[in-house]
């Protein structure tokens, strides 16, 4: 039981960064990055990338593969989401899905298809941790919830104190008035790129330490949209319950139901939410139709 | 006048040019192969590819078979069937032969094919299909050294050696295709039969996100042994969770192409690795041999390169025996009378017969990390299976 | 109308309605129909299948287009129903009723149920949120059709005989040439008259201001619904067509790139026009190709390793490029052509409804 709960809060930590990104993103730009995913498998590329060319060298290495992240965010802002403001959401949605198809060809271009471990270069090591109740760990394992508390802590402070922060929140709910008080929205805009790139490179750094690097694993990302949705597409408060019930339908259906379910369990819980309370636990609540 | 003879003597240098450019270059056998080069499934498959490339390049180099070149066309079918399909279809006219190297989904499309157009069929990367077993299909023909039923005879025999007469119980973890839970179910009623307790398979998605959860299965049912027979990812993916959660047990999976690098990875002295070919480390001739040849020229590491090459082997060996001119007839006939000499990439010869297009009989080593030596080191010699 | 500034007028209503109306389109559609027909006697077997993917894909496409470009109804969910229609194949296939006759009612059944089932959110939901929705209902189908598979045993997909009707067996690259593209000449048809009917006009409607069309009197759930169960039919027979020519159905052949290489078909074709869908489905199919024709020309050595990612990432690019800078599509560009043609010396069509 112990096991469960401490793999339960793993996973959730993935689906909190990943799910963070989406947050970001959506109230920047209102749409819906499908590229997320596989902006997590560009930072655990980057990661390899810095760590095969500084080996041993860890301190260098994991900053800079996180800022490598952040400014691919900014690009991705500046190339492909300014020119597509005033398209329909449609169109936009589409445009992420083809920045994901781009990332996945740069990577399998420049890396090739073979599975890679990051670590090893790093000189880092992962040995598993026991817990209290007899739960076991690993290292990575544990810098993936440390990751995700830390990135959520100071997302917090950052949109609710700083003034860069509160200029972002402002952007993010009417972008024409508060171009109208001055906020350089795109500024703002890119900044959210960036940090979602980063949330979701951060994640792709930790995971592929832990468990692998492969040029498949933005199907991840698609699980965890599943979460940004549970939770609220606006709301970055809303992430960490999803995050955590998505997870805990997961593993529960590993662990007591049928294994199978668990790849399914993350779009079930999407239906459901969908059907019963489209704008999820904290999510503002959008015009919707009535039949 | 002058001119005239000026156009005429053209005239005849370019013929005589002509005529000298025909005799230099000798009709090519052709040979057609689908292949996953790129795709999530192409870590197993592309190696094939790179292996019979740079091996034809040095038989075409010694002068070709015969004197006659190898063509080899290649088609990507990135592990997808319909591209698979559309490739055989593109790749069988004019091929004396089609060669599969890709996975399971893409068989029947291809199979289907090669039967239409009567084309001779050769698996070379992928997991065997029965039809290459005896009774064999007449055109398919399989050279990849794992195959359904004889794997988990051979894992299963090699558990029961090691638990010296206690009595173990047994795990199984798949993945959720078809072949791998069906081979798993029966590697359990296997196990079964040869008085070992089990435990119902463990079946785990694919792209799952973490594989925590099923190793708890598994420890917690109290298995002393696991046997895995899946693509690599979960095969490599449920021993690192079951390590990380503390389980003391043995874990046995077969030994695709990452598994010596992976063995030196992770250092682990419970996990073994059961493979047909040799591997890398024992610094066989044809090892450093093979490393020499694909120096630079291929994206995988040589020691990916065992299970193409000695396909490259046999497919030399059937065109050898064919002679030329050479049909799609004869060639069949030369595959089912091949015998190669694997020169220490696998175990023994492979022997092919017009009943048995998999092998008379297919060898087996285990590997695993020796802490005291720090390095692999294969447990025992290589055992054999005889097919019937 | 037509691109010309006169002299076009109709004297009866069957000429208003004919759906071919000048006499140059009769030319250009006999012509075209001719050179079809006459296709297999010039062309070699690979043209022959590349002309039929691209007719396979053309069904397809103008299923989605009914749907998301007509009704406005974003759907990411239509590899799943091309899976819904091919495994409801398989099925009846393995319970020994092979033939299509049976099949084929079958499976248009299935795929209405299934298109009910996924409308009913959109009644709901819009935009993303409906986008999110078929693509959760994307991955049950599928996670159902795999479970099938497995349930199947020994197999790793199924292998579905060829096709008899009457007499006809469907066998080979010519019989399949004729019929796909057949079928897609008359699901194009149907399209067309669908686009012209009751239920096209309210579906526009619906697409550009449901609110409107509502206060109009349109029963925007009934048409919704009805989009929903249109596109689906359409597409579950494709998926049945799929099981028949392959001869084989797996689940791996359905995964969401599926649903995307469908979505860049309408999107590149052009949002909401049937010839849009059709030029779309050509080119997406045939790009890989031609891509590897130019890497074959430029570097024929080249690795392969590097071609795809080209080719993977030359799609890509079009596709961004497409929706950044053509967002009226192929058939954007194919009217500018050819009112820049007709009108010639002049720039600007007379002012009149659009065509």
């Amino acid at each position: 039981m112990a096991q469960a709960l401490a793999t339960t809060l793993v996973v959730a930590s993935l689906y909190a960064l990943l799910g963070a990104g989406y947050v970001l993103v959506y109230r920047a730009s209102r749409v819906l990055n499908l590229a997320q995913g596989d902006l997590l498998t560009l930072g655990g590329y980057f990661l390899f990338a810095t760590a095969a060319t500084f080996p041993g060298a860890p301190a260098l290495a994991l900053p800079l593969a996180a800022a490598l992240s952040a400014l691919t965010g900014v690009l991705v802002y500046v190339a492909l989401m300014r020119p597509m403001a005033g398209h329909p959401v449609f169109a936009a949605v589409l445009v992420t899905v083809t920045l994901g198809i781009l990332l996945r060809a740069a990577i399998v271009f420049v890396f090739t298809d073979r599975t890679r471990h990051p670590l090893q270069n790093l000189g880092l090591s992962n040995p598993p941790r026991p817990l209290a109740g007899g739960a076991v760990v690993s290292t990575f394992d544990l810098v993936m919830v440390g990751a995700a508390v830390a990135l959520f802590a100071a997302l917090f402070v950052f949109l609710k104190v700083s003034p860069l922060g509160i200029r972002m929140r402002a952007a993010g709910e009417r972008a024409l008035l508060a171009s109208q008080r001055g906020i350089n929205f795109h500024g703002v805009f890119a900044l959210s790129w960036a940090l979602a790139a980063f949330a979701g490179g951060l994640a792709g750094m930790i995971y592929s330490s832990n468990v692998r690097l492969e040029p498949s694993l933005g199907i991840l990302g698609l699980r965890a949209f599943a979460v940004a949705l549970v939770g609220g597409l606006d709301s970055l408060g809303g992430v960490v319950p999803a995050a955590l019930l998505v997870a805990a339908v997961e593993v529960a259906s590993v662990r007591w139901g049928n294994p199978l379910l668990s790849d399914v369990s993350p779009f079930l819980c999407l239906l459901v939410m969908l059907l019963i309370r489209p704008w999820g636990f904290f999510g503002t609540r959008e015009e919707l139709e009535r039949v | 006048m002058r001119g005239g003879i000026l156009s005429a003597a053209a005239a005849a240098l370019t013929l005589a040019a002509a005529l000298a450019a025909t005799a230099q270059t000798p009709e090519p056998y052709r040979i057609g192969m689908t292949v996953a080069i790129t795709g999530p499934f192409s870590a197993g498959y592309a190696p094939t590819y790179e292996a019979y490339r740079t091996y034809f390049k040095r038989v075409n180099d010694a002068g070709g078979i015969s004197g006659h070149p190898v063509v080899i066309t290649y088609e990507d079918d990135r592990g997808e069937p319909q591209r698979a399909a559309a490739a055989a279809k593109k790749l069988t006219d004019g091929a004396l032969l089609l060669i599969n190297a890709s996975i399971s989904p893409t068989y029947k499309p291809v199979m289907a094919e090669a039967e239409a157009t009567k084309t001779p069929l050769l698996f070379g990367g992928g997991v065997c299909p029965r039809e290459a077993f005896p009774p064999a299909a007449p055109l398919i023909f399989c050279t990849t050294s794992f195959g359904s039923k004889w794997d988990s005879r051979m894992a299963l025999s090699f558990i029961k050696e090691q638990s010296g007469g206690k009595k173990v119980k047994v795990g199984f973890a798949a993945q959720d295709i078809p072949l791998s839970r069906i081979e798993l179910e029966f590697a359990e009623q296997h196990a079964k039969e040869l008085g070992m307790d089990t435990i119902p398979v463990v079946v785990v998605p694919g792209a799952a996100s973490d594989f925590t959860p099923f190793a708890q299965n598994l420890k917690d049912a109290g298995a002393d042994w696991v046997f895995s027979w899946a693509p690599w990812g979960v095969e490599i993916g449920v021993f690192e969770a079951l390590n990380r959660i503390g389980w003391k047990g043995h874990y046995i999976l077969y030994g695709h192409q990452p598994a010596q690098d992976e063995l030196m990875r992770l250092k682990a002295p419970n996990l073994h690795a059961l493979t047909g070919n040799a591997m890398f480390i024992e610094s066989l001739p044809i090892h450093a041999e093979i490393t020499k040849l694909v120096q630079g020229q291929t994206n995988h590491p040589a020691h990916y390169m065992a299970e193409g090459w000695t396909s490259a082997m046999v497919l030399e060996a059937g065109l050898r025996k064919c002679g030329w001119p050479c049909t799609r007839e004869k060639l069949a006939q030369a595959l089912s009378s091949v015998s190669v000499d694997t020169r220490g990439l696998r175990g023994g010869p492979i022997e092919m017969t017009a009943d048995n297009h998999y092998r008379k009989a297919t060898y087996y080593k285990v590997y695993r990390w020796d802490a005291g030596k720090n390095a692999i080191v294969s447990v025992g010699g290589w055992s054999k299976l005889d097919i019937k | 109308m037509s691109a010309l500034g006169g002299g076009y007028f109709k004297t009866s209503y069957e000429a208003d309605l004919a759906l071919v109306d000048t006499r140059l389109r009769r030319l250009a559609l006999t012509a075209l129909v001719l050179v079809l027909l006459a296709l297999p006697r010039f062309a070699s077997g690979f043209v022959l299948d590349l002309v039929s993917q691209a007719a396979f894909a053309a069904i397809g496409a103008l299923a989605l287009n009914v749907l998301t470009g007509l009704a406005g109804q974003i759907s990411l969910g239509h590899a799943g129903f091309l899976a819904a229609g091919a495994f409801t194949t398989a099925a009846l296939v393995e319970r020994g009723i092979v033939s299509p006759l049976v099949t084929l009612p079958a499976t248009a059944l299935v795929g209405g149920v299934l298109g009910l089932v996924v409308g009913i959110p959109s009644l709901r939901l819009k935009g993303l949120y409906l986008a999110l929705g078929t693509l959760a209902m994307h991955h049950v189908v599928l996670y159902a059709a795999g479970e099938m598979q497995a349930r199947a045993g020994g197999n790793t997909g199924f292998t579905i005989p060829a096709p008899r009707l009457g007499g006809l067996v469907f066998r080979g690259t010519v019989a399949w040439y004729y019929a796909l593209v057949a079928l897609a000449a008359l699901v194009l048809v149907l399209v067309v008259n669908l686009q012209r009917s009751r239920a096209g006009r309210a579906w526009m409607a619906i697409r550009d201001r449901d609110v409107a069309a509502a206060s109009v009197g349109i029963d925007v759930a009934r048409y919704k619904l009805s989009a929903f169960v249109w596109s689906s039919v359409i597409t579950a027979l494709a998926g049945a067509l799929f099981a028949y020519h392959r001869g084989f159905v797996s689940v791996e052949a359905f995964g969401f790139f599926v649903a995307v290489d469908y979505i860049a078909m309408i999107i590149i074709g052009g949002l909401g026009s049937a010839l849009g869908a059709v030029l779309g489905a050509a080119f997406v199919t045939l790009l890989p190709y031609a891509i590897d024709a130019l890497v074959a020309g430029v570097s024929p050595d080249a690795a392969q390793y590097y071609v795809f990612p080209a080719k993977f990432g030359a799609f890509g690019l079009l596709m961004a490029l497409f929706l950044v800078f053509e967002p009226l599509g192929l058939v954007g560009i194919w009217r500018r052509v050819r009112n820049w043609v007709f009108l010639w010396p002049f720039r600007h069509r007379p002012l009149r409804a659009s065509s």
